[in-house]
């Protein structure tokens, strides 16, 4: 019996273990991250003296000072608009889905699957050639424009699931009751499926905050984006490491807090169909 | 009134599945319309215009009257070795889907059934750090991983001298396809592990009480009961994994910029080299492009046709 008991504490003890050194492999380059921005231009690139070397918080003073500011603003803009934008179209569309049938409903949904897969760099050519001939190169209505049409599969995706979770009885009975449709939803539907849809907005606000392929090729001054700053960074002096990894840190940070308040509900989202069939 | 009383009695034959008429029918469209639009808009019509494009000589900077109709000129150069870095675009980019799918699924299975197979009070602060590589912005995390794997002045390398008196030239040419892959495998291995965790959590345990009556071992639980339950939820990882490491961009853009030589150079950046301000090749990377698109298609509807079999 206690030699049983000592196997079962190694195999506890081991697989803490395990899990203390997976967690701290998948930590190690955020925290390399975190170091170095707080470090000064030359410890920043001498490794024995990432944990010793004096504090400073220049390159976070540098990085905002510097265009990083316009940045910000850019992708907070370009995610903000993007979210709403997919929101409510895709919201629409994953009611339709979820609340009605038709023929090739299902044929529908994966085609709108699969374009969510459509490679941004397959029609990043398309893109600049119209924008240009529009003339809205460089601005922040272009990524609203590609990001939301890359937002939207995923968005109708997720929030089928969240409205096909809510029971249809709830919708009848406010029908039954004299709702009108449309108040149907924004009385019933619209409230027990906030957090879904909660998810679902953090979900676009990621994808557009780190989007790269369409910032990059699509802005060049004044509409660029936190993800193509690291190009800036790439200076002929070598490149400024420390307010790289500053910019970094700033960027990482509000997108864990939302993924954290919304977690349990993202994973809910995603594993959708998945799970239930 | 009676206007109303009709539509109710449709609306609640809807909801219950029955066969609805012909307008009723096309109710669904005043929901789903606007995004179908938008989407026909902004995916379809792009899609066609780079298949135009791809079968023109088009270049960077000429007005569109001045391209010419090439037919297949552009493919029959990229098939018939014309253009030698193609194939090995192709090769590396497979191969790279394969071997970071594989690894990422794997890992991230191991991880998830780890977690959970034990409590202890600091699991969401696993979860938490498990997070923060799929809140790291790919650009940036590239180019931290950039100094971090630096040969002289990188993290990685001073760990390994001072442990193992190991000198590693990740960047190198032999070692760069690794590099972007390993920086591939930390940034979406957690995402594997937390949706797979997500599904293990929601199994019922009752098929697991009969196995170990009838004396399973780990391994058949593993086999028999636990993948059957996760069929579809492991082919929705292996979609997006496939898929997305298939269209890689920005962490070997960042990281080796494709090479050094040609050693890293995707499909994707393949199509950004012949497109670049310094090329201006637009028709001849549109065929490239769409060469992508084919590949990403086929893996997807193949992918796809898999999870949904045994559907109704």
């Amino acid at each position: 019996m206690s030699r049983e008991d000592g196997c079962g504490k190694i195999v506890s003890w081991a697989r803490g273990i395990l899990i203390a050194l997976i967690s701290l492999a998948f930590l190690f380059p955020f925290l390399c991250m975190l170091l170095v921005s707080l470090r000064s231009r030359v410890d920043a690139i001498q490794p024995e003296r990432i944990f010793t070397a004096p504090l400073t918080l220049d390159n976070y003073r540098l990085a905002i000072g510097g265009d990083l500011g316009s940045y910000f603003v850019n992708s907070v803009a370009v995610a903000l608009f993007t979210t709403l934008a997919s929101l409510i179209l895709g919201s629409l569309a994953a009611y339709g889905f979820a609340r009605y049938q038709w023929e090739k409903r299902e044929d529908r949904a994966f085609w709108i699957l699969s374009q969510k897969f459509l490679p941004a760099m397959a029609v990043v050519i398309p893109y600049f050639l119209m924008a240009s001939l529009f003339n809205l190169l460089d601005t922040r209505v272009l990524l609203v424009i590609c990001y939301t049409a890359f937002n939207i599969p995923f968005t109708i995706w997720m929030m089928r699931g969240f409205i096909e979770d809510l029971p249809a009885e709830l919708e009848e009975a406010a029908f039954m009751d004299g709702c009108t449709r449309l108040q149907t939803i924004r009385r019933i539907v619209l409230p027990l499926v906030l957090p879904g849809m909660t998810a679902t907005a953090i979900f676009c606000v990621i994808n557009s905050w780190n989007e790269f392929v369409f910032a990059n090729f699509l802005t060049s001054i004044h509409a660029k984006t936190v993800p193509t700053s690291v190009m800036m960074y790439l200076s002929i002096s070598g490149v400024k490491w420390g307010e790289m990894a500053a910019t970094g840190v700033l960027a990482v940070l509000p997108v864990f807090a939302f993924a954290i308040g919304v977690q349990k509900y993202m994973i809910r989202g995603l594993t959708f169909g998945a799970v239930k069939g | 009134m009676a206007d109303e009383v009709e539509l109710r009695e449709s609306m609640r034959g809807f909801f219950r599945g029955e066969k609805p008429g012909f307008f009723q029918q096309n109710q669904h469209l005043k929901y789903i319309a606007p995004a179908m639009a938008v989407m026909v808009l902004l995916s379809v019509v792009p899609t066609l215009f780079t298949i135009i494009i791809a079968f023109t000589n088009y270049r960077l900077g000429w007005e569109f009257d001045r391209a010419r109709i090439v037919w297949f000129g552009n493919f029959h150069r990229l098939f018939s070795g014309g253009d030698p870095d193609f194939w090995h675009s192709v090769w590396i980019s497979v191969l790279f889907m394969v071997l970071a799918t594989a690894i990422e699924l794997a890992l991230g299975f191991f991880i998830a059934s780890l977690l959970n197979s034990t409590e202890f009070p600091l699991k969401p602060v696993v979860i938490g750090i498990l997070i923060i590589p799929l809140a790291m912005t790919p650009s940036i995390a590239a180019q931290m991983w950039k100094l971090m794997l630096n040969a002289e002045y990188g993290i990685v390398n001073y760990l390994l001298q001072s442990l193992f008196d190991l000198k590693i030239i990740w960047l190198s040419k032999d070692l760069a396809f690794w590099s972007v892959l390993l920086v591939d495998v930390w940034q979406f291995t957690p995402f594997v592990a937390l949706i797979i965790y997500a599904g293990l959590r929601s199994l019922p345990s009752e098929p697991y009480e009969s196995a170990a009556i009838d004396g399973a071992s780990r391994l058949q639980l593993l086999r028999y009961v636990t993948l059957p339950m996760l069929r579809k939820l492991v082919y929705l990882c292996l979609l997006m994994r496939a898929i997305d490491s298939l269209k890689l961009f920005d962490t070997a853009f960042v990281l080796t910029q494709g090479g050094p030589g040609n050693a890293t150079e995707f499909l994707s950046l393949h199509v950004f080299r012949l497109a670049n301000a310094q090329n201006g090749l637009i028709g001849r990377a549109a065929a490239v492009a769409l060469v992508l698109l084919v590949i990403v298609g086929v893996i997807s509807q193949i992918l796809i046709k898999q999870q949904r079999k045994g559907e109704c």
